[in-house]
């Protein structure tokens, strides 16, 4: 009988204790596993919704991301659109607004875009702003609420107020809605109107042109985003430019901490209970069974054999539970993420959980390791068992 | 002349306005007390005033701010306003960004804020509790609640297996106690007790451990962030939690691995 036959019996002989002990692992396991996931879970999440705006670098005023007006910007997106191995530049300005259709109306974040080949939001219905003449008539997409919540719909009109400093006496502008587009770091409770940068400055009610608080860059295929970033530099040493990848690693310095400590913490303690408990159980198992192992011993079976069916039960008992402990992780980071993703502000497709292959080996890997050592204190027992003197105080006692 | 010469004079023999540094920019930068330093409002060095340190002050701690570096200083607001505001827009020397009050009775904050908002409707006034910064921490508490009780079904499922071994090896211990005349129920309070005082014990364990890191975590991440905040703290309530939700446990894994062997025939635990 081979030693993982033996040890599938001994595992059926006691299945009570078998089951609970997988149940165990696959429970500590689901925690562990969506620690993995929680572990690069915003990055690559974040990663995700800045390269889906199809934008590579971004210029902002200020070190950090705060919302300020970068001066002079119009003049500067016209620099950077000839600089050499640039695609495509938008400045983009944000400003607190009203909006009003009927009786429905409400605050909302207002988006202002300079003419560009694309827009950093993706249109789920409708069309995209359409660049048009100064003075022409105002065209707006909205967020997906937006249409159920004030009940304007692509082809209906809504009126819109800028209330940068909290109110305003001027009269809003009407709008009408083209598209709607689902915008990547949108709040869930907010909504948001876009419109072109001549049309956010009528709702404003300024003369001049509003500063872009953004300016973004799509760089040509083939040319280095760093060497724009430099280029952006030098032109204008009073303004920060960032490749996306700089800013994934800013987020990471900064804004990510706690999550990934948190995640490294409950790994490490997760992956240490695992093994101390399953340790626990093979070594009082064994002790339980010292007679079957020493006639086993007795009837001709090597140690190595004894020590190999210890190292079987162990990975039965961790492997089945790592292996439960996937699909039970998934649903259980469904839910984790779900009660995260309640924090105020919070970018609609941002995730705190996301799945990574790298992830899943990690943890596989892990309960390998945890399963050959929480084996190894047993099977060592095991394999030094004296078997006639064991086997005359089993049989005394 | 002799009066703008006095005048100058003067300026010049005037101590620079004062103003307080954060303990990690005075680390940072070599300053101390006394010291003069030069602000610029411009990163090429353009709008500058000089100023002499007064004091090194720590920074309150910012849990929403924990990771950021805490290079500051505190100016008077005249002195800000003279450094930082806009030349060409009279009415920037004029503008402040926040206007903190503190009420003498706090219990009319919201009325007060009301009347405010409804006095004067182009500043935004909002009680300090309302800062959203509280939902934040409410959902990392719960996340933190979550997680313990997926901890504790785990731990839970380990407990009972632990405890079925347990009674197995007691078996025949059971089968001569249940012969000579002692009652299910003893058996099955001596269980629960056995069970209720494991569990009380794991948990105190588990307090000595957590209170025995405390201080290494809070000093690892306040060194590792520069920062006075506290990460954690074990509270007598957290403690009584834990005992709360381990007892019980202790006593039902006790009573649940014991009771195959109370109910099974007494001769059967001999393998008769």
């Amino acid at each position: 009988m081979t030693p993982l036959a033996l040890a599938w019996r001994a595992t059926r002989q006691y299945r009570a204790r078998a089951v609970l002990a997988v149940v165990g692992v696959a429970v500590i396991g689901a925690l562990l596993f969506d620690m993995l996931l929680l572990s690069r879970g915003l990055l690559v999440s974040f990663g995700r919704l800045l390269s889906a705006e199809g934008f590579d670098i971004r210029i902002v005023a200020t070190q950090g991301f705060a919302r300020i007006g970068i001066p002079e910007s119009a003049a500067l997106v016209e620099a950077v659109r000839r600089m050499p191995g640039v695609a495509d530049t938008a400045a983009i300005a944000v400003e607190a607004g009203d909006a009003g259709v009927g009786a429905a109306h409400g605050h909302v974040t207002l988006i202002g875009r300079s003419r560009a080949s694309a827009s950093p939001w993706r249109i789920v219905r409708g069309a995209d702003l359409v660049d048009s003449a100064p003075g022409a008539g105002c065209e707006a997409v909205v967020d997906g609420r937006f249409p159920s919540q004030f009940h304007a719909d692509v082809g209906g009109s809504v009126r819109v107020l800028g209330l940068p400093g909290g109110a305003s006496a001027l009269p809003p502008i009407d709008c009408r809605i083209v598209g709607v587009a689902d915008f990547g770091f949108s709040a869930s409770g907010e909504r948001t109107v876009a419109m072109t940068m001549d049309a956010l400055q009528r709702a404003l009610g300024t003369t001049h042109g509003a500063d872009a608080q953004v300016i973004l860059i799509a760089s040509a295929a083939g040319a280095d985003p760093n060497a724009i970033v430099r280029a952006v530099g030098r032109l204008r040493p009073d303004v920060r430019a960032y490749s996306n990848a700089e800013v994934v690693e800013q987020f990471n310095r900064n804004g990510f901490a706690y999550f990934r400590q948190i995640s490294t913490v409950l790994s490490t303690l997760t992956t240490v209970f695992a093994f101390l408990l399953v340790a626990t159980l093979l070594t009082v198992s064994v002790n339980q069974r010292l007679g079957e192992i020493a006639a086993l011993r007795a009837v001709g079976i090597a140690r190595h054999r004894i020590a190999a069916m210890l190292f079987w039960e162990s990975a039965l008992l961790v492997g089945g539970g790592a292996l439960a402990a996937v699909p039970l992780g998934a649903a259980l980071a469904v839910g984790l993420d779900r009660l995260l993703r309640q924090m105020p502000g919070l970018p609609d497709g941002l995730h705190f959980f996301v799945f990574e292959r790298r992830a899943l080996v990690v943890h596989l890997l892990v309960f390998g390791v945890t399963a050959a050592a929480s084996a190894a204190y047993p099977a060592w027992l095991a394999a030094r068992l004296p078997i006639a003197e064991t086997l005359r105080r089993e049989v005394v006692g | 002349m002799v009066v703008l010469a006095a005048c100058l004079t003067v300026a010049m023999l005037a101590p620079s306005p004062g103003i307080l540094i954060s303990r990690q920019l005075a680390a940072r930068a070599h300053l101390q007390v006394g010291d003069e330093v030069t602000l610029a409002t411009e990163p090429q060095g353009g709008r500058t005033a000089t100023f002499r340190v007064t004091g090194v002050y720590e920074p309150t701690p910012d849990p929403m701010r924990f990771t950021a570096e805490r290079i500051e200083a505190r100016l008077h607001l005249p002195d800000l306003v003279a450094l930082a505001a806009d030349g060409s827009d009279p009415g920037d020397a004029e503008s402040i960004g926040r206007i903190n009050v503190a009420l003498t009775d706090p219990a009319d904050t919201h009325a007060f804020a009301a009347d405010l908002a409804s006095s004067v409707p182009t500043v935004v006034v909002r009680p300090a509790s309302d800062f959203r910064e509280s939902d934040v921490f409410a959902v990392i508490d719960r996340f933190h609640v979550a997680i313990s009780i997926v901890t504790v079904v785990g731990a839970t499922a380990f407990l009972l297996a632990l405890m079925l071994i347990r009674a197995e090896e007691r078996r025949e211990t059971v089968g001569v106690m249940r012969l000579i005349g002692i009652s299910q129920r003893s058996l099955l309070s001596s269980v629960a007790i056995e069970g209720c005082a494991i569990a009380i014990v794991g948990a105190a364990f588990g307090i000595a451990l957590a209170l025995a890191s405390e201080r290494a975590i809070n000093h690892y991440f306040q060194t590792r962030y520069d920062t006075a905040l506290v990460f954690i703290r074990v509270t007598a309530a957290i403690a009584v939690r834990a005992v709360v939700v381990a007892a019980p446990l202790g006593v039902g894994a006790g009573i649940a691995a014991s009771w195959t062997l109370l109910r099974r025939n007494v001769l059967s635990l001999f393998r008769r």
